[in-house]
């Protein structure tokens, strides 16, 4: 059973990070690539992990899997925060949309104009 | 050949297609196909250590996760201040 649970993991793993590059190799533009980081650097970890807590137990080895697994899930959102912000300086020179660029906002939200800026 | 292994030379095939991005992009595909590898050879190094029955080697997975963090802040800067 746990052999079993072991084999199930790692397909998962695996597949989820294969079907993510190649989701990232068929998309247009940087923006929608960036958001195929996630699930390898999240779901794929967790499962390879789990499997290694499976296999080894509590060992030291397997207690480094999980902060790497901690490890790779807060460097996905810095990193692709930090990339998504640096794509849009170069492309317009500056993170704040210029006055006549139009920002998609909700109804609810408070429109926030450029010029109001502190 | 044990699950581990097999795992592991399954996932290098996620490299190719980094790869050819990486290749044939523009810089900021070029920038995104990196992080990504950055995330797949950790995991790599993850399953290769399970593989070889090695454990220290679960270090150089944590430490190139780590690195790949420190890196990817700086090529994005590097990207925003001086690319185009």
């Amino acid at each position: 059973m746990k052999t079993i649970a072991i084999d199930v993991l790692l397909a998962l793993g695996v597949l989820i990070t294969l079907l993510s590059v190649l989701g990232m190799w068929r998309m247009r533009d940087p923006y929608q690539r960036m958001h195929f980081i996630s699930p390898p650097a999240s779901l794929s970890p967790a499962c390879f992990t789990a499997a290694i807590f499976l296999q080894n137990g509590l060992k030291p080895e397997a207690f480094k899997a999980l902060v790497t697994l901690f490890v790779l899930v807060g460097m996905n959102t810095a990193v692709t925060h930090a990339a998504a912000r640096a794509l849009r300086i170069a492309e317009t020179k500056d993170w704040n949309p210029p006055p006549d660029e139009e920002v998609p906002i909700h109804s609810e939200d408070e429109l926030v104009m450029p010029e109001q800026k502190q | 050949m044990n699950v581990w292994e097999l795992a592991a030379e399954v996932m290098i095939f996620a490299l190719v297609p980094l790869t050819w991005m990486a290749i044939r992009g523009d810089v900021r595909q070029r920038l995104v196909a990196f992080f990504m590898a950055g995330v797949v050879i950790t995991l790599l190094m993850m399953l290769l250590t399970m593989a070889f029955n090695r454990m220290p080697m679960m270090d150089l997975a944590l430490a190139l996760a780590l690195m790949s963090f420190g890196g990817g802040i700086v090529f994005a800067q590097f990207l925003a201040r001086y690319l185009e």
